[in-house]
């Protein structure tokens, strides 16, 4: 019996060169469905199906936080989106406000209308300084001491003017001061400003009846006459003048549109 | 036995990759070669060339092509990656990520040459060989990127932190 010893380099080389050949005659040959295609594709149906079945999960993983990604997303888009209308609307609703503001102050005193400015109110300090920021300045026409006017009576003075902007010394000023009137009441007297603005300079023992409206005469030239200041509370003596305390008509906190007026214009001597 | 697990794991990861949902570029990774570099550790160049030539003929029939070239490229593969390693002694990762490209890029060349030769037209050309190069390289990159892991957990030294920490 003849044993056939063949080397593993050899050997791998010879079927190598056998697979060569092989493979000319499977060049060759006519493809068609053999029994070891269709066994190959039977042993590959499972690895299939399951590799099938980990990448839909994976797509479907995948999908998943896809979407949730782009909900948050949406959401903070939403959100910024419903504060910027919330925004608008705010500015909307003050602009509304002040336009009718605006438009009742002119409706108040449409005689002055003509002579006068509208201005907005960008600043206020009514606490520590007293004054008004006006959106007004001398380029629209706004002069040093013309009265500012609200719906509700006057407010003051306009102190200091830039050329945009102004602003206003408030009657409550304790440096304001103003040439008053009591209906009824024959004197003039002065009107100071400061925690309690109230009116001074009247003889003693002037009789004032409560709540009687204070109106400016003009007499400082800055108010014109016959403007609401405010109304008086309960008067009293001090030394030689009656001392009235006055409520002042235009609340500076609500203010947001005034009317500033033409500075009156002082008659030559 | 292990070997023929691992070729037959492999095989299975291979068809895998194939499937419809799997992204399509993993299709043309060939995990089977990787278990012919790693049979390097084990065998001379002729058993890896052989592992090469099974895994080789393998996925000829499971790729339905004509049986043969991709045995013979295998092999080839094999027989080369086996001495390159050996004559550089690679070890660790670069015994994976080099073993890894050389196996496809040889296995591609001879693939592509014997078929040429034969008179066949491939079913592939330069760039689905780069696509096999690059995607085995990546397989081979995140086996070597595994093994130092498992390695790093298995270590002694590790063993030995623990233990110094509960004292």
């Amino acid at each position: 019996m003849i044993r056939v010893r063949l080397r593993p380099d050899i050997t791998i080389i010879l079927v190598c060169a056998g697979l060569y050949v092989g493979s000319a005659a499977q060049v060759r040959t006519p493809a068609g469905t053999t029994a070891l295609s269709l066994a190959a594709t039977t042993l590959a149906t499972p690895a299939l199906t399951v590799a099938n079945a980990a990448g839909e999960a994976w797509e479907d993983f995948r999908a998943g936080r896809r979407n949730l990604e782009a909900t948050l997303a949406e959401l903070g888009h939403l959100r910024e989106e419903s504060a910027a209308l919330r925004r608008t609307n705010q500015l909307l609703a003050a602009e509304v406000a002040e336009l009718r503001q605006g438009s009742a102050l002119l409706a108040a005193y449409p005689s002055l209308a003509d002579h006068a400015v509208l201005a907005r109110v960008v600043a206020r300090d009514v606490l520590r300084t007293h004054t008004l920021r006006l959106d007004r300045g001398s380029a629209d026409g706004v002069r040093p001491d013309s009265a500012v006017l609200a719906e509700a009576g006057l407010l003051g003075r306009v102190d200091r003017v830039l050329e945009h902007s102004s602003r206003v010394q408030l009657l409550s000023h304790p440096a304001a001061a103003a040439a008053a009137t009591v209906p009824g009441v024959g004197s003039e007297g002065l009107l100071v400003g400061g925690d309690s603005p109230h009116i001074t300079g009247l003889p003693p023992y002037t009789k004032i009846a409560p709540d009687a409206h204070v109106l400016s005469t003009g007499s400082e030239g800055i108010y014109p006459p016959g403007m609401l200041f405010g109304t008086a509370l309960e008067a009293r003596t001090e030394g030689l003048f009656t001392v009235v305390p006055v409520q002042l008509a235009a609340n500076p906190t609500d203010v947001t549109v005034v009317l500033v007026l033409a500075p009156i214009t002082k008659a030559a001597p | 036995m292990k070997l023929a697990l691992a070729l037959l794991a492999a095989l299975a990861v291979q068809l895998g990759l194939t499937a419809s949902h799997v992204w399509w570029v993993l299709a043309a990774c060939q995990p089977i070669l990787l278990v012919v570099v790693g049979s390097a550790r084990r065998f001379d160049p002729v058993g890896v060339a052989w592992t090469g030539l099974a895994a080789g003929i393998a996925t000829d029939v499971i790729g339905e092509r004509i049986i043969g070239p991709g045995g013979i490229a295998g092999a080839a593969a094999g027989a080369a990656v086996a001495l390159v390693v050996r004559r550089f002694e690679m070890e660790g990762p670069l015994y994976w990520i080099v073993g890894s490209l050389l196996a496809a890029a040889c296995s591609e060349a001879v693939w592509l040459m014997t078929v040429v030769t034969l008179g066949a037209k491939p079913d592939h050309a330069f760039v689905g060989a780069f696509a096999t190069v690059a995607m085995t390289g990546a397989a081979g990159l995140l086996v070597a990127a595994s093994e130092r892991a498992i390695n790093a957990w298995k270590s002694p030294e590790r063993r030995r932190r623990r233990v110094l920490r509960r004292l």
